[in-house]
């Protein structure tokens, strides 16, 4: 009998329209949204690219030469300089194959034909070459123009007290925040399933309930394997989610993946443990039952801040409780930990959490649809 | 004799201040298809309920197959077939996918259980919608799938709540001949509606409820025996002066006479021949008709003559 149930439990969530929106499209569509959205963002802070310029030389400056030289070489260089006339210039500017025009005379001088990131860096580096000219000119009036660009190198060196120690080799990018939210965001969607499980097996919730309660089957059994095949199904969602997010999306989730595919395993089991427990309580119908655990869900994602990125930040100073008890929250805490962090003490701490939430909504859940017989139907 | 299959005994079924049933007792025998008949709200499925021990219930005994009913009697329930008034399927699943996985709830061996669905999809004849999803069937198929999930099985006892609400006729028909075979297959049956003509069509017995009590018990001629109607005579007549009624109701047999301005209706407690007597009064006054109905009492009348009330008019709870 239990096999039999959890047969068609798979067949019943794998084909139901709520399942395969929350569940298995929207995690694609607002994983690649978020990919679209902000990838551009992530790879122009993260990849910074050289900066395109044209330089036309007004008056030969060796300062000049050595600056530029400094800036243009390397796998780190700033800018990536075309030495043309004036006409040359203004022509690659305005087809776009230059951000900027660098005039070196006497003085250095930039000539752009619009706002951007590139442009005020451009902007930063022509006041840079200024400061540099004027320091290395007066330096230059008592010694030998041959040791300008060794003097060059060494005024442009940051000189640091301080050792660099990273406190984590992760990916520290505040962007992959919007991913572990996203993963959240679908272990809490599996409260639906969840929902469908208790509100299906309590005869005074639904008629499907009423005719398993009359059948010979014992109500453990119907429960177990009904929930069974929604943590098995929510399981190959989260696995199925993540696996998209990282090798299809590309986005880098971490050092430590196999913990991931666990932890939102642990949170796919705690939406679907939430969802029976909402399910379980009250006589509200199916359909309100189920507008209410899709409210609670999305609010739980806004709180972790999936709708608005620095939620969580204002929560820690406004109410850092909130954070603490927030499932959504626990669980994207727990990839943010996982990969953070070269220890396992937070990671853990936030799985104890998850695995207390589970067996407290799987036990009152239980405990609410357990009996039998009903005051009214 | 044959075995007495449900015995309920002065059930009291209360919720709050209002009681919907009241000390309801009743006794079905093997191979009845015992009707239920009553208004909506006159506690027709509370009884249904209680009796599958889905609903608690304040007072007392319920019996089937002769042991007592509990939600844990599982050997009870095997023999038990339930179709609700309510349609409860899985959308997500075929025709043949719901038939199977309800079959399995009761039958473990898949061979057997193979045997005993390709049965009921043909006794319902879905054959021809057996990849469909329910969505896609008309309420008449829908109901079919939903009679066929609930007798896969092969039960001992049929239980069937308003199997025909918003069925069209052929679907209805289709229906009511399904329960009549399954019932010479050797199947118990009770049949809850508040249409009194398919309860006339294929019940052997019948129990009327009302207000949560049973007012009367009986076969259908039984039923109609307790009641003073015999016949029923309508006659279309634009202009019935008071004298002539006075004379029709004057006749003998005739109890009761009702004018409403086009219509004469006419009640008679016995006899025969009221209808030639009543005609024969119109056209020795020279008064035109049309249209002229003679009917035998139905389960309407019975209810009527007990209640104060048709059965048609009567509000639920």
């Amino acid at each position: 009998m239990f096999w039999h149930n959890l047969k068609y439990e798979f067949r019943v969530t794998i084909r139901n329209k709520d399942f395969i929106m929350w569940l298995m499209l929207f995690p694609i569509v607002l994983g690649t949204l978020f990919k679209v959205a902000f990838g551009s963002i992530y790879e122009k802070n993260d990849l910074f690219s050289a900066i395109p310029v044209a330089v036309v030389k007004t008056a030969e400056n060796p300062i000049y030469d050595g600056v530029l030289a400094a800036l243009t070489e390397g796998d780190d260089a700033a800018l990536s300089v075309t030495f043309v006339n004036d006409e040359e210039a203004k022509k690659l500017l305005f087809d776009g194959k230059a951000d900027g025009i660098l005039y070196l005379g006497e003085k250095a001088e930039l000539s752009v034909a619009g706002s951007g990131m590139s442009q005020t860096i451009l902007k930063e580096i022509t006041a840079r070459i200024g400061v540099y000219e004027t320091v290395l000119a007066d330096a230059t009036a008592t010694m030998d123009p041959g040791k300008i660009e060794a003097s060059l190198r060494a005024l442009s060196a940051e000189i640091n007290a301080c050792r660099e120690v990273p406190f984590t080799e992760a990916n520290p990018n505040v962007y992959v925040q919007f991913f572990y939210n996203l993963i959240g965001m679908v272990a809490i969607c599996g409260s639906m399933s969840g929902l469908h499980v208790a509100t299906n097996n309590q005869a005074n919730q639904s008629a499907l309930g009423a005719r398993k309660n009359i059948s010979p089957t014992p109500k453990w059994i119907n429960l177990s394997a009904d929930l069974t095949g929604s943590l098995v199904s929510q399981a190959v969602c989260m696995v199925m989610s993540v696996t998209f997010i990282r090798f299809i999306l590309r986005i880098d989730l971490g050092r430590n993946l196999p913990l991931l595919y666990a932890a939102a395993i642990l949170s796919g089991c705690l939406g679907v443990t939430l969802g029976f427990f909402i399910g379980s309580i009250g006589r509200l119908k199916h359909e309100a039952k189920s507008a209410i655990s899709l409210s609670v869900s999305l609010f739980l994602c806004f709180l972790s801040g999936l709708m608005v990125g620095n939620m969580k930040a204002i929560l820690v100073e406004k109410a850092p409780w909130v954070n603490k008890i927030n499932p959504v929250a626990v669980m994207s805490d727990s990839y943010y930990c996982l990969n953070m962090y070269s220890d396992y003490r937070r990671f853990l701490e936030k799985i104890v959490v998850m695995l207390i939430y589970v067996a407290v909504f799987t036990m009152l859940g239980i405990l609410f649809t357990r009996r039998k017989k009903y005051a009214s139907i | 004799m044959k075995p007495t299959i449900v015995k309920i005994e002065n059930l009291v079924k209360r919720y709050g201040e209002l009681v919907a049933l009241d000390h309801f007792s009743l006794e079905i025998k093997e191979g009845e298809i015992f009707g239920l008949l009553g208004p909506n709200g006159s506690g027709k499925t509370t009884t249904i309920n209680c009796l599958l021990s889905l609903l608690s219930y304040d007072k007392g005994d319920i019996e089937v197959f002769g042991k007592p009913m509990k939600p844990t009697s599982y050997d009870i329930k095997r023999e038990i077939g339930v179709i609700m008034q309510n349609v409860a399927v899985l959308d997500e699943l075929t025709v043949r996918e719901n038939i199977d996985y309800f079959c399995g709830l009761y039958i473990r061996d898949k061979a057997k259980r193979k045997e005993y669905v390709d049965e009921a999809i043909r006794f319902v004849g879905l054959e021809d919608f057996v990849n469909f999803r329910p969505q896609k069937l008309s309420g008449g198929l829908l109901r079919r799938l939903n009679i066929a999930c609930g007798i896969a099985h092969k039960p001992k006892l049929i239980i069937l709540d308003e199997p025909t609400v918003a069925v069209d006729p052929q679907s209805r028909n289709r229906i009511l001949e399904g329960i009549q075979e399954l019932n010479r297959q050797g199947a118990t049956v009770i049949y809850t509606s508040h249409y009194m003509e398919e309860v006339e069509q294929i019940c052997t017995r019948i129990a009327i409820m009302d207000h949560g009590r049973k007012i009367a018990e009986g076969t259908k001629e039984e039923l109609k025996g307790m009641i003073r109607n015999t016949e029923s005579v309508s006659i279309e007549i634009l202009e019935l002066p008071d004298e002539i009624r006075e004379k029709i109701a004057g006749l003998p047999h005739v109890y009761e006479t009702g004018y409403d301005g086009d219509r004469l209706t006419v009640r008679c407690s016995g006899g025969r021949h009221n209808l030639i007597r009543i005609l024969g009064v119109l056209q020795e006054a020279g008064l035109g008709f049309g249209r002229v109905y003679s009917e035998l009492p139905t389960l309407n009348d019975v209810f009527l003559e007990i209640t104060g009330t048709a059965l048609r008019d009567a509000k639920g709870e």
